[in-house]
């Protein structure tokens, strides 16, 4: 007998306030799903008309999580319309910079929120790795959460050095970066690093990096965990055998197509090694076969979007966001645009980025098993050790090049439209821009869970996590931890927005049942 | 003894920028008191722990709900914020008392002495926010006694 659950609401802890998953579920499997963005923020419509340079100021403070993320695109695209590149050292602070961000980021998701639903004892209490994950994971008194929290923090002070400021910096500019550090400022940095790397071998690897690095498939993967006490018991160690057990190998699998704008622009003589002119390459992938990525054929659809409605999807040089909510009623259901690449629906995030960049281990482990949860929140793990190396070589190079420019004049913006295409921490980020007159006529802003939470597009096409929930098993209706884990592992952000002190706040809600 | 007034909040979106626009007012003031450090905590969240760690008296400014009955300022001590919700784990919007118990656990450095937070619940009022602003300073200076 086929059993579907009705309309049963459930919350979804540490979910965002402004999202909203449904759910079908029949016979225990997810069968249909929706994802819903609550809030319209409208940035674009509030940067028309402002000053060509603005979005350096405003545009950061779209997100707390990911705020240099924010202004590194916003600069990028300011660089493009002026047409001058940025001198070597500013190269190299603003990537140092963007590179603390995003590992501050994937250590707390992984650690803080996604392996935090390990110590779930309503639905793990009968997992043989229950207790140890309580000790690691548990919120406030969990061993792991707590050292993730001193650890990232320390880290973050390298931006409050190059940035000048904490926090909300705005030191990048067109053409480079305000401020010269100082030698000793260099070598505090230096300093910084080198600490968070020594934690992050001991505590998240279990290894030096170049152990880490030297696997390159399933097998390997399988070797390294057998191989020593400290490789299980490193949080890497402890999430590959903890989710094995819970079976986060098998499903979650989304599109299977993946994008990654690239990242991190090299600077004209370095040591750090690159794909055409930057350290991540820019790319599309069906499965594990990549190809180029051309920027035209980004389109955002409204077909399910509470905007007023277009003829056809538009590329973001002219795209409009003209909030509609009226008619329709339940084929709209998203503030979300649904950005596609070349039409399709992509996934995005550090497992695009490991594919794309032609990583080893997780081409086999897609190979192999296709995409799941493991091997999503496995790249986030892991993806601090493909950066703390370059962090080295730049932190270096900036020691012995401090005497060379870290600016190039620009004196004002030109008339032009520009982009600026980087990787935030949970994917593909892109700004793009048009100024006339010095003042801004355009601006559309597509983030990464934009591209991974979208609606369904004109085509009926599930959005990435909403394709990624298809299948998953719910053990327990009123305890969905599972397809939790599936959404989690794209490192949700839609919000970073309503915060105020409330008694007894709201949850963001999971709903389960046939009522969209 | 020194003290940081940190607003917190985010100024795009209404209803949650009350916190900015104190700050705002305390930046137009001619002179801040010395020893008063006046910071835009915007969104950071957790990002503002290295903020907590110099000693000294610690007032937050920000928009609270379900304090008071009716529009108005109040004061929120350290023990009610952290009792002000049971959901004391980490998202991204982590909020003040998520902040607040997990500092003791992370402080690399000197805990505050005292933290409290003027809320502002309600419509924001310019008299609202310059009353804010007022009692920032004077509790940032003299903590709550210099209500009395």
């Amino acid at each position: 007998m086929v059993k579907t659950a009705k309309g049963i609401n459930i919350p979804l802890n540490r979910a965002e306030g402004d999202l909203e998953i449904r759910v079908e579920v029949n016979n225990g499997v997810v069968t249909e799903s929706w994802s819903s963005g609550t809030m319209f923020r409208g940035f674009e419509a509030m940067m028309q008309g402002r000053g060509a340079l603005d979005g350096l100021v405003i545009t950061p403070r779209v997100c707390g999580i990911c705020s240099l993320t924010h202004l590194t695109a916003a600069v990028e695209a300011l660089d493009a319309i002026t047409g001058i590149k940025p001198p070597d050292n500013a190269r190299r602070l603003r990537n140092l910079a963007l590179m603390v961000e995003t590992i501050q980021s994937d250590i707390r998701q992984a650690v803080l929120m996604f392996m935090a639903d390990f110590a779930n004892q309503n639905r793990y209490h009968d997992h043989p790795l229950s207790e140890e994950a309580c000790n690691r994971y548990s919120p406030l008194t969990g061993r792991a959460a707590i050292e993730v929290i001193r650890e990232s923090k320390r880290l973050l002070q390298v931006v409050a050095i190059i940035g000048g400021q904490w926090p909300h910096t705005s030191f990048m500019v067109p053409g480079g970066v305000t401020s010269i550090p100082e030698i000793s400022k260099i070598l505090q940095c230096r300093i910084i690093i080198d600490r968070f790397r020594t934690w992050y071998e001991r505590s998240i690897l279990g290894c030096p990096i170049e152990r880490w690095q030297q696997i390159e498939s399933e097998e390997d993967l399988h070797g390294w965990l057998l191989e020593k006490e400290s490789h299980r018991e490193s949080e890497v160690g402890f999430f590959l055998r903890f989710a094995r057990q819970a079976n986060l190998d098998t499903f979650g699998r989304g599109p299977n197509r993946y994008l990654s704008f690239g990242n991190f622009p090299l600077p004209v003589e370095t040591d750090v090694q690159g794909h055409d002119g930057r350290m991540n390459r820019a790319g599309y992938a069906s499965a594990t076969d990549v190809s180029s990525f051309d920027p035209e054929k980004v389109t955002e659809d409204l077909s399910h979007s509470w905007y007023e409605q277009g003829s056809a999807p538009a590329h973001p040089f002219s795209g409009r966001t003209k909030p509609y909510a009226s008619g329709q009623s339940g084929e709209l259901y998203s503030w979300i645009k649904a950005p596609r690449y070349n039409g399709e629906v992509v996934e995005t995030g550090p497992l695009a980025e490991m594919i794309i960049d032609g990583n080893p281990l997780f081409i086999d482990m897609i190979k192999q098993n296709g995409p799941n949860i493991l091997v999503r929140e496995l790249a986030r793990l892991v993806r601090p050790a493909h950066l703390l190396q370059p962090m080295s070589i730049w932190v270096n190079e900036l020691l012995n090049k401090r005497e060379e420019s870290f600016y190039h004049s620009v004196t004002t913006i030109p008339d032009g439209e520009g982009a600026g295409l980087i990787q935030a921490a949970r994917g593909a980020l892109g700004h793009w821009l048009k100024v006339e007159d010095e003042k801004i006529v355009h601006y559309q802003i597509i983030t990464p869970s934009a591209w991974n939470g979208s609606p369904r597009d004109a085509s009926g096409a599930r959005g990435a996590w909403e394709e990624a929930l298809i299948g998953t098993p719910i053990r327990d209706i009123k305890n969905p931890v599972e397809a939790g884990h599936v959404v989690r592992s794209f490192d949700p952000c839609l919000v970073c927005a309503v915060h105020c002190l409330q008694k007894g706040s709201s949850q963001g809600i999971l709903k389960m049942g046939l009522n969209r | 003894m020194k003290a940081s007034i940190i607003c917190i909040g985010n100024r795009f979106v209404a209803g949650d920028e009350a916190g900015l626009l104190v700050f705002d007012r305390l930046q137009n003031r001619p002179e801040i008191p010395e020893g008063i450090t006046v910071i835009e905590g915007g969104l950071a969240g957790l990002n503002l722990l290295s903020l907590l760690e110099t000693g000294g008296r610690v007032v937050f400014v920000d928009a609270v709900k379900g304090f008071k009955g009716s529009s108005g300022v109040v004061i929120v001590e350290h023990e009610e914020i952290l009792g002000s919700t049971s959901q004391l784990h980490f998202d991204h919007g982590a909020g003040l008392p998520y902040l607040l118990a997990v500092l003791p656990r992370v402080c690399d450095g000197e805990l505050p002495e005292e933290i409290m937070l003027v809320g502002l619940e309600g419509e924001c009022t310019s008299e609202m926010i310059e009353h804010a602003a007022d009692i920032s300073l004077t509790v940032a200076a003299h903590g709550l006694k210099g209500l009395t």
